[in-house]
């Protein structure tokens, strides 16, 4: 518990004996039983509510922002009207970037709220944003012909689509609209790239024949694809992680099935009821982690795959291998990332205990800390352990390629499997886990893997 | 605990061995629970004279209050909590089979 409750707990104790000091010894006559039970309360109640906080640190992102409201709203002109808090409004919206509908993607409803919200700040009376094909929102003026889900019909529209850049129009003839009485008169349109293709369009429209300011909708349109692009790393990302899990499910040894199966044929004369035991675990082991879908997990789920694999590696390495479980009742309806903790004890198993002539205990720890919300899960052996240079391979990034393209050493030792699940780790939490490996030579190997608390 | 083919499943000795350590560490922690309650009401009775001079609704006292209802009701509220946790754990850390059984395959007798 490096940064758990028991510090906690310690400091409330003492600061509980400074209130009790304070007013019933220091002072002169003592203050009253229920002024010091508040006091210790009130200290009480700051200190559990603001440990965690301490803990994880000044929030920066939070901070930048509030820095940023600041400016906003002190350069805000005295008498500023409804309409201009509106637009300053929407302007934070759109810098704040995790409120920007279009972050999510290309979609109808991302386009209707999007244009709902650039209308007042562009300065048309109506503005539309297509995909290629289909006007995905528009709004203002017009909207009863260009309507949303429709085709798109505004000629200037289709050419700056073609064309993939700009176009300004001044006059109603020249907009291209087939509706006859069509309101709109002059219009910026401006494509929407992501990379170096025209994903749709954004077109601000007005009812007169002076067109919106052309810079703006521009400046508009390059921070929509910024983040139609960052949606697109979004979903990469995404897809990556989920490679990322498959690669991991396909790197189910097979020699591990091989000895596995070799050992059900032998109990199978000796003792058929274990192989049938052992063989309803191998369809358990197999389903699960075939079927489990999701980067997240139960704990209760992931444990119930190592046991089930412990079981299995048991019946083939008998005595040598002994198990040790310490679970933490409230860790096991949190949620923990899938296939992390299986790989560990894998390689406890595999590179830790099988070379060990005497064979030796793999413990797997789990606890939470309601405090600090985190999810702390240990794997120790009392292996072979590994050598400081191969425990230093582990630790840098490079660790899965060797010159030839294979894995080498540390590969060989696991590194494949703890690369793939730093980075899951990484893609899943940012920078807010840890992966700890400490190992002695002759003496066994502690990987510790800390996560928020879902 | 029977799988669908009528055959006993048995937990591990190292599965079962954690199921208790758990059950236990549950169990241990309502015991200090109930002790702490349990000894509060003595304590405060030596330590704080409001707690046996100050009046309540109907007369009584905060330590009489107590004593009389506000301790059988916390016993019954860590009592449940430990009793459905207990049951939870027991449930998660013993047996098999946690998903349902449809694997999403179709039946052997569909495949081709």
């Amino acid at each position: 518990m490096r940064t758990g409750s028991l510090l906690l707990a310690a400091t409330i104790c003492g600061t509980w004996a400074v209130v009790y000091l304070v007013t019933q010894v220091v002072v002169s006559p003592p203050l009253g039983v229920g002024t010091t039970v508040v006091a210790g309360t009130a200290a009480s109640v700051l200190l559990v509510l603001g440990y965690p906080s301490a803990l994880r640190g000044p929030r920066a992102p939070l901070a930048r922002w509030r820095r940023l409201r600041g400016r906003a709203v002190g350069s805000r002109p005295a008498g500023d009207h409804a309409e201009g808090r509106g637009v300053e409004r929407s302007r934070r919206r759109i810098v704040a970037g995790h409120r920007m509908p279009l972050r999510s993607g290309l979609t109808a409803d991302a386009a209707r709220r999007t244009a709902t919200l650039l209308r007042p700040l562009l300065g048309g009376d109506a503005v539309v944003i297509t995909d290629r094909e289909l006007n995905l929102a528009f709004v203002g003026p017009g909207s009863d012909h260009h309507e949303a889900g429709g085709r798109v019909r505004a000629a200037a529209v289709r050419s700056s689509i073609d064309k993939g850049r700009t176009v300004v129009t001044r006059r109603a003839s020249a907009m291209g609209c087939d509706v006859p009485g069509c309101p709109l008169r002059s219009a910026v349109v401006v494509p929407l790239v992501v990379g170096e293709r025209v994903v749709g369009t954004i077109g601000v429209f007005r009812t007169h024949d002076e067109p919106a300011p052309r810079d703006q909708v521009e400046d508009m349109a390059s921070i929509l694809s910024l983040h139609l692009e960052l949606a697109e790393a979004d979903r990469e990302r995404k897809l990556a992680a989920d490679a990322r899990l498959d690669a991991l499910r396909a790197q189910i040894n097979p020699h591990f099935l091989f000895n596995i199966l070799n050992t059900i044929a032998s109990k199978s004369r000796t003792d058929p009821d274990e192989a049938r035991q052992l063989l309803l675990r191998l369809s358990d082991f197999f389903r699960y982690a075939v079927r489990q879908e999701g980067q997240l997990a139960e704990f209760a789920q992931e444990y119930f795959f190592v046991r089930t694999y412990l079981s299995l590696e048991q019946a083939r390495f008998g005595d040598r291998l002994r198990v040790r479980y310490d679970v933490d009742p409230q860790v096991l309806t949190a949620h923990v990332p899938v296939l992390t903790i299986q790989p560990l004890v894998e390689n406890a198993v595999k590179h830790g205990l099988a070379t060990k002539v005497q064979g030796g205990t793999v413990t797997l720890r789990a606890r939470v800390d309601p405090l600090t919300r985190t999810t702390t899960i240990r794997v120790t052996d009392d292996g072979v352990g590994m050598a400081g240079d191969v425990l230093d391979r582990l630790g840098t990034p490079l660790v899965a390629r060797a010159p030839d393209g294979s894995h080498g050493e540390a590969g060989a030792r696991g590194g494949v499997g703890l690369q793939n699940i730093s980075e899951r780790l990484t893609t899943l939490f940012g920078e807010r886990f840890t992966l700890d490996i400490q190992s002695t030579e002759g003496e066994g190997t502690v990987v510790e893997v800390r996560v928020p608390l879902r | 605990m029977e799988f669908d083919d009528g055959v006993d499943e048995h937990d591990t000795p190292a599965e079962v061995d954690a199921a208790f350590r758990t059950l236990r560490r549950v169990a241990i922690t309502h015991v200090v629970l109930f002790l702490a309650a349990l000894m509060g009401v003595p304590a405060l009775s030596l330590t704080l004279g409001w707690w046996s001079d100050g009046r309540l609704a109907g007369g009584m006292s905060p330590g009489f209050a107590m004593a009389a209802f506000g301790l059988y009701a916390f016993f019954l509220v860590i009592g449940l909590a430990a009793a459905s946790l207990s049951s939870a754990v027991e449930a998660r850390m013993l047996g098999g089979r946690h998903v349902d059984d449809a694997d999403g395959f179709p039946p052997e007798e569909d495949r081709p």
